[in-house]
């Protein structure tokens, strides 16, 4: 992984994207922006805390916090393997992990094509997606872990009223 | 300012940071000598450590380009020139002028600090300053000639400009300006010392060759292949290594109360003056260590107590010599270690507080009813000054003496793990005791599972442990409203269900199943937390959590268990206060049996113990029984144990637990006696945690019976007819185990009411 970026970090033009699954839908997240990517891992569940916050897991002595992309997505509870992302802090935000299904490879792809989110869209997925990549096979989803940050989706007010309709429905 | 000039920014800064570092240490000193010179006038020394700091600052500041700072300490170097060459005399006025500049010069330091300026001329008053520095050489060299001109000469010019600040309160002409400085010298301290810690580089190198030591053992582990012989070794070599590893930065962490306590005496002296007060201060212990974040966390409440001591305690001159006691009062800090906590204790000679009219009090403010507060103990009415309803009122402070902000002061403490405890005798004085962790980054902990989770509870609010059969589940629980009970002996505690309280899937046949209740308490919140299982006790290392997870306030960290899977930390007074459990006073007026509320009042003043049956000591006959205790901090869990899976070594008994090889004492010789009956007869073993020159070790006591867990007393012990401490528990005199006795140290550990 390391390699690949610096490797493709030179090239202006292009750049390389981390591509992601999660449910049916594709994904892909700048690998420039990705610290390190963690296999199989099961999180601790953190009760009371917002649905979208899948657990902490350890991380380098660290207790990261994890976010469910599918969670955020509205889909169901995977229980199948799992990838975590581990995304630096910046500035005085703390690390923090994304849980999506795996990772299909990454790919280069020129810096102009990403189109801006349609206007069409619901407001949780304007909230959430960067803006879309159209590839031959179908459309790529880009991502800004900015957006996804716990800090930013707690004070969106989206998710974190998501959390309260879920916990009033009977499991 | 020219600070443009310099090339390279970042090395200024790094000039700037160590400067300011350094000058801070040089004004601490200052601040010492200061107070110390006041006392002793004619000592050279002091007067040249103090001159030597502000001249450090002037010369360093000049080089980096802080004028302002540069004026005013090349202003406060010319008078204590002219004190060093014995022009001047050390009177009051030129003590509260020296510690006027001290604070002006922490003051610009702070701001070049937060800011990497001076600040401009309009925040302080540095001019001022300077001009009653000038008055104060010029002025004194006058005094001298004429002393009763010094008065009108330097004092109030001064203090009129002082009084024309926004900041300021309102003073009588007559005080001098210190209560505003007073203020100031809080903020100043808190920041600055978070940021940087010196160590000795003996410590520093021990740490470097051990973590040298961790990279050639992983080096090693890395390298062998699954299986490998020596790879048992291996585990052990890293084992110790890492223990090693930690006790060296831990004492890197470890900082010298003393710090902390160097603050005091200025404090003291402007408190004193402000009050009307004669104060001594003395300190005990200065060195003992405790990590440098706790250090941090006891300073507030340590300052509060310390301003209480003076404020309330010690009574006016007057007054103590009415009272056959000296003028001047006593207030001793004492620092100590005891048993894997350090203890820290504020104690004044002064009035000590009436219970009278703390329950008089108490009454007016509906906390307790008449009836109740004629029943309560000394002890009982002590810790009603904890209560946060009883404090708030301006006018209690007045009346009850004491108790302003005390339960800040107890939350603060229990914040990090500690506890405050309250003694006082009328007339005699009154003693405050914060007992707080070595250190908040590893703790001990027990490990209880809830709805297939583990959690983890710090051992330092758990009181007891109690195990709940199935078919006693029924008659044990009682309801009233929505809130469960547990009758436990006589009393009635409240029940929280952790897996209700955080939503988790209640975990298979709840209802039916066998529980633990965990009694727990903190933050005068008392309760049982009701756990489907306990699992080992842990020293957990703490992780913060993230503070989206913070917010929820129902726990304090995470940790990586020994199994390797995570637990979340539980923070038992939020988990209380989530759940709804009232604090002790309130439960006060809820429930009127009062065994419940002796005993939910006194815990905090007592010591938990367990008691025991053994033989009679020194009875040869062999017939009777008396009762023993040994402190429940001391002892870690109670295990009935077949008599089968003790073994022997060199004819001692040991046993195996969880993996640790523990020796066995058995004073009233009940293996033999068990070991001859049938083959399935147990022993009940206390595994207990003894104190040693190297921390503590577990040992196994094997004794006939255990009879309950209880509060009890320590009675004073009278050296001469009875080496062992005896302890009044149920009303009954009980021993207390020697090896394990409380320590009682030279205080006066029993105060059995207000006859004294």
């Amino acid at each position: 992984m390391t390699t690949a970026v610096e490797l493709r970090a030179d090239a202006s033009s292009t750049v390389s994207i981390c591509s992601l699954r999660v449910g049916s839908g594709l994904f892909g997240i700048d690998t420039r922006q990705i610290l390190e990517v963690l296999g199989t891992t099961t999180p601790q569940r953190v009760p009371l805390a917002p649905e979208y916050i899948a657990g902490v897991v350890s991380y380098r002595g660290e207790m990261l916090t994890a976010v469910s992309f599918r969670t955020l997505l509205g889909l169901e509870r995977w229980t199948g393997t799992n990838c975590i992302l581990v995304f630096d802090g910046e500035q005085n935000e703390e690390r923090f992990g994304l849980i999506v299904d795996g990772i299909s490879g990454v790919i280069a792809l020129p810096r102009d094509a990403m189109e801006a989110n349609p206007s069409g869209l619901d407001a949780r997925s304007m909230e959430l997606f960067d803006g879309v990549y159209k590839l031959p096979s179908g459309l790529l989803v880009h991502l800004d872990p900015r957006k996804l940050r716990p800090s930013r989706l707690a004070e969106s007010g989206l998710f974190g009223r998501l959390n309260q309709e879920r916990q009033g429905e009977p499991r | 300012m020219d600070r443009g000039q310099w090339p390279d920014k970042g090395e200024v800064e790094e000039l700037t940071k160590e400067f300011i570092a350094e000058s801070q240490e040089g004004l601490e000193r200052m601040e010492l000598c200061l107070t110390d010179l006041e006392k002793r006038p004619d000592d050279g020394e002091l007067v040249a450590e103090i001159f030597r700091a502000v001249h450090t600052i002037k010369g360093t500041t000049g080089f980096l380009g802080f004028a302002r700072l540069e004026k005013l300490a090349h202003a406060g170097e010319g008078l204590l020139g002219a004190l060093r060459d014995g022009r001047l005399a050390v009177t009051t006025e030129l003590i509260s002028g020296l510690l006027q500049l001290m604070d002006g010069l922490r003051r610009i330091l702070q701001t070049i600090e937060t800011t990497g300026t001076e600040g401009e001329r309009t925040t302080d008053n540095v001019d001022g300053l300077i001009e009653l520095l000038l008055r104060l050489k010029t002025a004194e060299i006058v005094a001298m000639e004429d002393p009763t001109s010094q008065k009108r000469d330097v004092g109030h010019p001064y203090q009129l400009r002082i009084n024309a600040e926004p900041t300021s309160q309102n003073l009588d002409a007559g005080q001098t300006a210190l209560p505003i400085v007073a203020a100031e010298v809080s903020a100043t301290n808190s920041s600055t010392h978070e940021k940087t810690l010196r160590i000795d580089v003996e410590v520093l190198n021990r740490m470097m060759n051990q973590v040298g030591e961790l990279v050639l053992t992983r080096n090693r582990i890395l390298r062998c292949s699954p299986g490998t012989e020596d790879f048992p070794e291996l585990a052990r070599r890293l084992d110790s290594v890492t223990a090693e590893l930690r006790e060296s930065v831990m004492q890197a962490r470890m900082q010298p109360v003393g710090h902390l306590f160097n603050k005091f005496p200025r404090m003291m002296r402007d408190l004193a003056i402000q009050c009307g007060r004669q104060v001594r201060i003395a300190f005990e212990g200065q060195e003992t260590g405790l990590d440098k974040s706790l250090l941090e966390a006891v300073r507030d409440p340590l300052t509060h107590a310390v301003r209480n001591a003076v404020d309330h305690g010690i009574e006016s001159p007057e007054e103590r010599l009415k009272a056959g006691k000296p003028a001047e009062g006593v207030v001793r800090l004492r620092a100590f270690h005891q048993s894997g906590s350090v203890v820290i204790e504020v104690i004044d000679d002064g009035a000590g507080i009436s219970t009278k009219r703390v329950l008089a009090k108490a009454v007016e403010r509906g906390l307790v009813t008449l009836e109740q507060a004629e029943a309560m103990t000394q002890r009982e009415a002590l810790q009603m000054i904890f209560v946060a309803g009883f404090s708030t009122a301006k006018k209690v402070t007045n009346v009850s003496g004491r108790g302003m902000g005390m339960d800040v002061v107890r939350s603060n403490v229990e914040n990090v793990g500690g506890s405050v405890e309250l003694e006082s005798r009328v007339g005699l004085g009154t003693t405050v005791r914060m007992r707080v962790p070595l250190t908040l980054a590893i703790v001990p902990a027990l490990v209880v599972q809830s709805g297939g989770q583990s959690f983890a509870l710090p051992q330092s609010s758990l009181v007891e442990l109690v195990y709940v059969p199935r078919h006693e589940a029924e008659q044990m629980l009682e309801r009233m409203g929505a809130t469960q009970l547990y009758r436990m002996r006589e009393g009635l505690l409240p029940l929280v269900w952790l897996d209700q309280l955080l939503g988790l899937e209640p975990s298979a046949g709840v209802e039916g199943a066998d529980f633990y209740i965990a009694v727990v308490e903190s933050d005068g919140r008392r309760y049982g937390l009701v756990a489907d299982d306990l699992k080992a006790p842990e020293e957990i290392v703490v992780k913060p959590l993230s503070a989206e997870l913070r917010e929820i306030g129902v726990f304090s960290g995470a940790t990586v268990l020994g199994s390797g899977t995570l637990a979340l930390i539980l923070d038992v007074a939020a988990t209380g206060a989530r759940a709804g459990v009232r604090q002790v006073a309130e439960v006060l007026n809820l429930v009127s049996a009062s065994q419940t509320q002796s005993e939910t009042a006194q815990i905090e003043m007592e010591s938990s113990m367990v008691i025991y049956e053994s033989e009679k000591r020194g009875s040869t006959d062999g017939g009777g029984r008396e009762q023993m205790a040994m402190p429940l901090s001391a002892v870690e869990r109670i295990e009935s144990v077949p008599v089968s899976e003790i073994e022997y070594a060199a004819g001692r008994a040991v046993l195996q637990y969880r993996g640790e090889l523990i020796p066995l004492e058995d004073e009233d010789d009940i293996l033999r006696e068990k070991s001859a009956q049938e083959g399935s007869a147990t022993v009940t073993v206390l595994i207990c945690l003894r104190p040693e020159a190297q921390g503590a070790r577990r040992v196994g006591m094997v004794v006939r019976r255990v009879l309950d867990v209880s509060p009890g007393t320590l009675l004073a012990a009278d050296a001469a007819e009875c080496k062992q401490q005896l302890a009044m528990v149920k009303n009954r005199v009980t021993t207390l185990h020697r090896e394990f006795a409380l320590e009682s140290d030279a205080t006066p550990v029993a105060v059995l009411g207000e006859v004294a």
